[in-house]
C-alpha cells in the first residue's frame, strides 16, 4: 500500500503541474464563468440552456483531460526511464501502475473539484439558484465516477498501445460508450436486427464500457430518461463503475506484468 | 571472497522480424565479487544496459540463472539492498532534493529525514536542497541519483554510465563518490562507456560485444603487455638487430634510434646490451597498455568474427 500512495502523490504532483491540463483547465473554467452569457442565444429556458451548457462543458474537458492525462502516464515513465529506478526498489508493477492510476484519479478530481467550485458560485452566487447548483454536483459527482472510468480504459490500453493511438481509441470509446450506448442497446434487444448487427450492437452495449449511465444529470443528452428509484440507480452506477474499473485494472497489470519495459 | 552477481549461461533474446529470435544478450557468464567497483564495458547496443535490466529483474532472462548477492533473479528481498541509477536519470523536476529523497525513501518505508539530510551532505547538495531539480545541473541530478540509491543503505549499486555528459568537475565529484562507495564496503557495477574513468576506479572489467562477454578480469591482469621506448644514439641499428630480442621494433628517429620492446622484457639487460655496442641512452619512456587500446583491440577483434580471445 505504501508504495502505492507515495507513487500516486507524486503522480498528482506532477499532473497539476503539466502545462497542457493546466491550459485545457483554464479554458474550460473561463468557459464556465461565461456561459450565462449564452443562455440568450436560445430560445429555450436560459436555465436549462446554462445547465446543458454547464454540464457540457465539465464532461467534455473532464473527458479530454482524463484521457489526456492517462495516456501518456506510463509510456513517458518508460521513455524517462524514471520507471527503471522505480521498479529497482521494492515496488511491484502492480503497485506502480495502480500508484500512477489512483494519482491520475486524484489528479482528475482536484480538477473537476475546481470546476465543481466555479459550477457552484456560478449557480449560487450569480444565479441566486443553490438548489440548482447542489443538484449539478451530484451530476459533476457522477461524471467523476465515468471519468474514472474513462481513465481506467486508458490506462489499461496504455500497457500495450502507443499514446496517440491510444488516445484516439479511448476517446472513441467514450463517444460510443457516451452517445451510442442507447442505439446499440435498443438494436441488441431487438429480435428482428439481422445476426451480425445484432452481435456488433451485443459487443457494444455488453463489453464496452456503459458511459452513458453517468449522464442522468444531462436533460439534453437523456431528454427521455426516466429514473424510478434515483438512489438504487447511483448505487448500481457507482458499482458499475467500480467493477468495470477493477476488471480494467486487473487486465492492465497482467498486461503489463508481462511486458518488457 | 562471495560473489556480488553471478550469471550462468544468461541469456535474453528478442523477436526480430528480419532475423527471427536474436540473441541480445548471449550465454553471459559474469562475477562480480563483494566489495570491488566492476566495470561493465561494451560498445552501443552491445547488451549492458539489457544485462542490467535482467539483473534488476526488470526483464526476465530468456535462458541461463543469475544470482545476486546471492538470491537468485526475481527474489523480490534482494530489492530491498540494491540500487540503480539509470542513464541520465530524470527525477520529477517539481520535487526539490529533500523532496526527492522523500519519495524513494517512502518506497522503503524509510522517513528518517537525518539520514536525507546526510545523503544530501554526502553528494554535496545540502545546500541546494530547496531547489527543485528543474533548477539542477547534469551533475547536480546524478548526484541526487546518487542520493536516491542510496536511501535504503545498499550493498550493491549498479550505475549506467554514471558521468556520461558531466564535466571535467562533476567527473571528479561522481569519481569521488564511487571511489567512497567501495570503502563503504559496497560493491559497484558501473556500466560505462567513459574508459579512462572506468580504468582509474574499477577492479574488474568485463567487456561485452554483440552480447557475448569477450573480455573478463582483472584491471591490473588484463593491461599487461605495455612497452618500454629507449631512445638510443651513437649506435648502428645492424648492431642492435643483432641481440634479436623477441617482439622488438626499431625505428630510426631525426636524434638516432627507437627501441620498442615489451615490458616484460628485462630492460637492464637490453640497456647493458646496447651500452655494449658503445650506444647511448638517451631517454627511456615506458608506454603502459590504456584500457582503451584494450577495448577497441577486443571490440575489433570480436567484429572481425577473431573468437579466440
Amino acid at each position: 500500500m505504501r508504495p502505492i500512495l507515495a507513487i500516486a502523490k507524486a503522480t498528482v504532483g506532477e499532473a497539476i503541474r503539466r502545462r497542457v491540463l493546466l491550459i485545457m483547465l483554464f479554458i474550460a473554467t473561463v468557459l464556465l464563468f461565461v456561459a450565462p452569457l449564452l443562455g440568450v442565444l436560445s430560445q429555450r429556458s436560459e436555465q436549462t440552456v446554462l445547465t446543458g451548457f454547464v454540464l457540457g462543458i465539465v464532461q467534455l474537458s473532464s473527458a479530454v483531460i482524463a484521457i489526456t492525462l492517462t495516456v501518456y502516464m506510463l509510456p513517458n515513465e518508460v521513455e524517462r526511464r524514471t520507471i527503471y529506478t522505480i521498479l529497482s526498489k521494492p515496488v511491484q508493477r502492480y503497485q506502480f501502475l495502480l500508484g500512477k492510476y489512483f494519482g491520475a484519479v486524484a489528479a482528475l478530481g482536484l480538477m473537476m473539484g475546481l470546476m465543481s467550485c466555479v459550477t457552484l458560485v456560478e449557480f449560487g452566487l450569480i444565479q441566486h439558484n443553490w438548489g440548482k447548483g447542489i443538484e449539478l454536483l451530484q451530476g459533476i459527482g457522477m461524471f467523476f465516477i465515468q471519468m474514472s472510468l474513462l481513465a481506467s480504459v486508458a490506462m489499461c490500453l496504455s500497457t500495450f498501445i502507443a499514446p496517440l493511438v491510444n488516445f484516439f481509441l479511448t476517446g472513441g470509446i467514450y463517444l460510443i460508450g457516451t452517445l451510442g450506448y442507447a442505439f446499440f442497446d435498443s438494436f441488441n434487444k431487438n429480435p428482428n436486427a439481422p445476426p451480425f448487427s445484432k452481435a456488433l450492437a451485443w459487443f457494444v452495449s455488453t463489453i464496452l464500457p456503459n458511459f452513458a449511465s453517468y449522464n442522468v444529470q444531462n436533460k439534453l443528452i437523456n431528454p427521455d430518461s426516466v429514473i424510478v428509484d434515483p438512489v438504487q440507480y447511483h448505487i448500481n452506477a457507482v458499482i458499475y463503475g467500480v467493477v468495470y474499473i477493477t476488471i480494467m485494472l486487473i487486465g492492465g497489470m497482467l498486461i503489463f506484468d508481462r511486458r518488457e519495459v | 571472497m562471495a560473489a556480488a552477481i553471478e550469471t550462468k549461461k544468461l541469456t535474453k533474446s528478442y523477436k526480430s522480424k528480419a532475423h527471427g529470435m536474436v540473441d541480445v544478450v548471449s550465454q553471459l557468464d559474469l562475477h562480480v565479487e563483494e566489495g570491488e567497483i566492476f566495470g561493465f564495458l561494451g560498445p552501443n547496443g552491445a547488451g549492458k544496459t539489457t544485462t542490467i535490466k535482467m539483473l534488476l529483474s526488470i526483464i526476465e532472462p530468456s535462458a541461463g540463472e543469475a544470482y545476486v548477492l546471492g538470491k537468485e533473479l526475481g527474489d523480490f528481498d534482494v530489492h530491498k539492498i540494491i540500487s540503480y541509477v539509470p542513464e541520465r536519470p530524470y527525477y520529477y523536476e517539481y520535487m526539490t532534493g529533500m523532496e526527492i529523497l522523500k519519495f524513494y525513501g517512502s518506497l522503503f518505508g524509510i522517513t528518517d529525514t537525518a539520514r536525507m539530510d546526510m545523503l544530501l551532505e554526502k553528494v554535496n547538495l545540502h545546500r541546494d536542497k530547496t531547489k527543485t531539480i528543474s533548477q539542477f545541473s547534469k551533475g547536480m541530478q546524478q548526484r541526487i541519483g546518487l542520493a536516491q540509491a542510496l536511501i535504503n543503505d545498499p550493498k550493491l549499486l549498479f550505475l549506467d554510465e554514471p558521468t556520461g555528459g558531466l564535466d571535467p568537475i562533476a567527473h571528479r565529484e561522481i569519481r569521488d563518490l564511487i571511489l567512497g562507495f567501495r570503502e563503504e564496503g559496497r560493491t559497484v557495477f558501473i556500466s560505462s562507456h567513459e574508459l579512462s574513468e572506468v580504468e582509474l576506479i574499477c577492479d574488474r572489467v568485463a567487456i561485452i560485444n554483440h552480447g557475448v562477454i569477450a573480455r573478463q578480469g582483472k584491471l591490473t591482469e588484463l593491461l599487461k603487455g605495455g612497452r618500454v621506448e629507449l631512445s638510443v644514439t651513437d649506435v648502428k641499428r645492424e648492431l642492435l638487430e643483432d641481440m634479436k630480442l623477441p617482439d622488438s621494433n626499431i625505428h630510426q628517429t631525426a636524434a638516432g634510434l627507437l627501441f620498442d620492446v615489451p615490458e616484460e622484457a628485462d630492460i637492464n639487460s637490453i640497456i647493458d646490451g646496447i651500452r655494449a655496442h658503445k650506444g647511448s641512452i638517451s631517454g627511456v619512456v615506458p608506454r603502459k597498455k590504456r584500457l582503451e587500446d584494450l577495448f577497441v583491440e577486443t571490440v575489433n577483434a570480436k567484429n572481425k568474427g577473431d573468437n579466440r580471445i
